[in-house]
């Protein structure tokens, strides 16, 4: 089936979104991506000779064809107005529509697929006329219009807060590059409806842009003595590094804008602009703009009949939102924090795509919507680590599997201990379950091989099955609640692992010391049996002795482990070497061979006697 | 004989009755399969039919990734260049700033050509603007001037350089063009 685009037809940008693979994707825009991120400029442009220019180019032709060149024909539609452009008259409607007809072009290019059906998004307020037009609009362009909903709706869908299936109020603050609107919306049942719209036509991100070039422009004035602002050529410098301060200044506390040879003076020589922003400066300046949001917050509060407290859910969406003061003010003002995780200059275009998404079936359709395992899911193995089987956050269904082996000579069973968490450690997450492997031939440490296979089907059951690859013995295990966890519980492990991060991690390298203490104790108990003849009877003592300490110490801390440990290490190796010295090679020999060996984090399961080693 | 005759109709007829219930039953039995083979079948085909989707949906995912991955590549490398781009204009500008002051600059004109080197070797071409007829895709226009020797929107001063990275026009040069009479120009929006 054909899909159908969510488009956020914006006063100064606009933006459009697609469900891909069952989440909402944002169509870039076909000359790449600009300042505006993917979304594009709202401007139109027709030549003397009958071009018609879209988007970016548009903006950048702008001055050379004002007459031609329309911007913010949101702002006329639904109205009897007309754009005089070279003789003849365009509705503000058509006008639009040469904007949706590049989305729909775009949107082709992006999906490979033929764009017939849209969600297009408009302001809260706009009345029948002014939603009838944009309908208008998407028929011109070729588009059939599925459905026209209210921009703070979809922003409140790309945060999916229908999903809650909870009854509430909600504010959308969107503060947009020249507009503020602010709307109160209360969900029941899954529908929003609005209660109140207030806002300002005159107010948004250019006015913080202004302020911010002013001080750059004065600041120099004061220290050089020269006025920049009539140079265009070095005004541009200036506009694109306030842009990017700006930028910076949302996620640190001070940045430079370093302009070298801003200006050229005959008498003394180039001119530099040097000037240190910091965001306590930002804010100085941009308060004034800022405080110009409130009387809207609070009318819209009032004309709903609502208390801040009411209100349990804040969007914000728009670009000048992503300042922490905007966001600051909104908190204060409200009392509570705003949404995140949604980039607040996608959401309109994001949410339009949910909606398009449920309108074709394609969100609530089972292809779709694949669960995934909440938490990773693993088994312990030697000294209590949790060995991670399949990572939290894998679709599914999925399934995977590893190799272990025994720690322990001549070891007959293991236990497999299934455990689900972000911990390292198998005791500090949440068991599902254990089972065991019995009746491996008996052999030496690291020689068998067990393979444990996860498999979650799409119902979220889990299947572990251990199976001995040289007797093919298996046994298994049917665990039914691995998915299904509520939320909470969800985030309050996740939250864990990060709050114990540190402390885990060094739990996890004691356990790994410990484990190798183990493997090298084992190799240097083989090594002397193995090759008494071979080792002199002072090396023989050297290791014993070694063995011995570090046996002692095998329950002390990293700390008295590491040396014991090293000085065993470095005792074999210095045999081993020896050794092979010694040793005449076989003929024909050109490499090593022997065993595939595993690493140190290798694979081991837990054994029966809980004594088990990697390798 | 005629009560053994009567009993073995007897017998017959309930044999038949018996069996007409049993073919009863059966074909009873042979109708419920049949619905629940249709039901499978059903399942089947809507299985056969999410399975066709699904490898759609994951062969175009395979697709999109390729170019989602190119486009984050080109988005890096046009960032990257972009950053340098502007230490290179502030570097044209020093130079300039320096031979006005009759200052030698050989040694900064040999790094320009390492920096040009290295803009070429990743497929940074400028674009070239003065004398040209505007061009949206290309420049950007900044200030108009009025000319009447010239055609309407030749580019008569280049404000900052633009540049092309392979076929994408990642900085567009900031340009002054002409016109013959400014004061025609009525605005609109």
């Amino acid at each position: 089936m054909a899909k159908i685009i969510g488009i956020d037809l914006g006063t100064s940008n606009s933006a459009a979104a697609v469900m891909l693979g069952g989440k909402p994707t944002l169509i870039p825009a076909s000359e790449g991506t600009t300042v505006g991120g993917k979304a594009f400029p709202s401007v139109v442009g027709l030549t003397k000779d009958g071009q018609l220019i879209v988007g970016e180019p548009a903006r950048r032709q702008a001055v050379t064809n004002p007459e031609g060149t329309v911007v913010a024909a949101k702002r006329k539609m639904g109205t009897d107005h007309f754009f005089k452009i070279y003789d003849k008259e365009y509705k503000p409607q058509q006008i639009s529509a040469f904007i949706l007809q590049k989305i729909k072009r775009d949107a082709e290019a992006f999906t490979g697929e033929k764009v017939e059906k849209a969600v297009i998004t408009v302001p809260a307020y706009f009345n029948d006329n002014q939603r009838q037009a944009t309908k208008d609009a998407g028929q011109i362009a070729g588009l059939d219009v599925v459905r026209i909903i209210n921009e703070p709706t979809a922003a409140a869908l790309a945060f999916g807060l229908d999903k809650l299936k909870q009854d509430m109020k909600i504010m959308v603050f969107d503060l947009g590059g020249g507009t503020l609107d602010v709307t109160i919306m209360e969900m029941g049942g899954g529908v929003f409806e609005v209660m109140s719209t207030s806002g300002d036509t005159q107010l948004g991100g250019t006015d913080m842009d202004k302020v911010l070039i002013d001080y750059v422009v004065d600041s120099f004035r004061k220290t050089s003595g020269v006025d920049i602002s009539k140079d265009s050529a070095a005004m541009v410098r200036v506009r694109e590094a306030a842009e990017k301060a700006k930028i910076e200044l949302s996620s640190i506390f001070e940045t430079d804008v370093n302009l070298p040879f801003i200006s050229y003076d005959q008498s003394s020589g180039p001119k530099n602009l040097e000037l240190k922003i910091t965001r306590a400066k930002f804010e100085e300046l941009i308060n004034p703009i800022v405080e110009r949001c409130r009387p809207s917050v609070t009318k819209s509060m009032e004309d709903a009949k609502l208390t801040p407290a009411d209100v349990s859910k804040i969007i914000l969406v728009g670009g000048p939102t992503r300042i922490p003061l905007v966001k600051k003010f909104v908190a204060n003002l409200m009392g509570k924090e705003p949404e995140a995780g949604i980039d607040p200059m996608e959401a309109v275009a994001l949410g339009a795509a949910v909606q398009a998404g449920i309108i074709g079936g394609e969100v609530t359709s089972d292809i779709v919507l694949l669960d995934v395992t909440p938490l990773t899911l693993g088994l312990e193995v030697l000294g209590g680590l949790r060995e991670p089987i399949i990572d939290r956050n894998t679709t599914i269904p999925t399934s995977k599997s590893k190799v272990f082996t025994t720690a322990a000579d001549n070891q007959t069973a293991v236990t497999i201990h299934v455990v689900q968490g972000e911990r390292p450690m198998a005791a500090d997450n949440v068991s599902l379950g254990s089972f065991n492997l019995s009746g491996i031939l008996p052999a030496p440490r690291g020689i068998p091989q067990i393979e444990v296979k996860f498999d979650i089907d799409a119902n979220g059951i889990l299947n572990v099955a251990a199976k001995d690859l040289a007797t093919q013995k298996e046994a298994k295990i049917t665990i039914s609640a691995s998915t299904k966890l509520a939320k909470e519980d969800i985030e309050k492990m996740t939250k864990d692992a990060e709050l114990f991060a540190e402390q885990d991690k060094k739990k996890k390298e004691e356990v790994l010391i410990k484990n190798e203490a183990q493997q090298s104790i084992y190799a240097a108990e083989t090594l002397i049996s193995q090759q008494k003849d071979k080792i002199s009877q002072e090396q023989g003592v050297q290791v014993s002795n070694a063995m011995k300490e570090l046996k002692d110490v095998l329950d002390k801390g990293i700390e008295e482990i590491k040396p014991k440990l090293d000085l065993l290490t470095k005792l074999i190796n210095d045999i081993s070497t020896e050794l092979y010295k010694n040793a005449t090679p076989p003929p024909g020999a050109t490499g090593q061979s022997g065993p595939e060996t595993t690493t140190q984090n290798g694979p081991s399961a837990t054994g029966q006697d809980a004594s088990n080693s990697p390798n | 004989m005629h009560d053994v005759s009567q009993n073995d109709l007897k017998e017959d007829q309930e044999y038949h009755d018996k069996n007409d219930d049993e073919i009863k039953s059966e074909q009873q039995l042979v109708e419920t399969i049949k619905v629940q083979l249709e039901q499978e079948k059903d399942k089947v085909s809507s299985c056969e039919k999410k399975i066709q989707y699904l490898l759609a949906d994951f062969e175009n995912l395979k697709k999109r990734s390729e170019i989602d991955i190119q486009n984050r590549v080109n988005s890096i490398t046009d960032g990257i260049i972009l950053k340098f781009l502007g230490i290179y204009d502030d570097f044209i500008r020093a130079k300039d700033a320096l031979s006005k002051q009759d200052t030698n600059t050989d040694g900064l004109d040999a790094i320009l050509k390492n920096m040009d080197t290295f803009l070429i070797e990743f497929g940074v071409k400028p674009i070239e603007s003065v004398g040209e007829i505007f061009d949206p895709k290309l420049h950007e226009a900044i200030s108009v001037k009025e000319d009447l020797t010239l055609d309407d929107n030749t580019i008569t001063a280049e404000l900052r350089k633009g540049y092309i990275l392979k076929d994408r026009v990642i900085r567009p040069t900031l340009v002054e063009i002409s016109k013959r009479d400014i004061k025609e120009m009525n605005t609109n929006g």
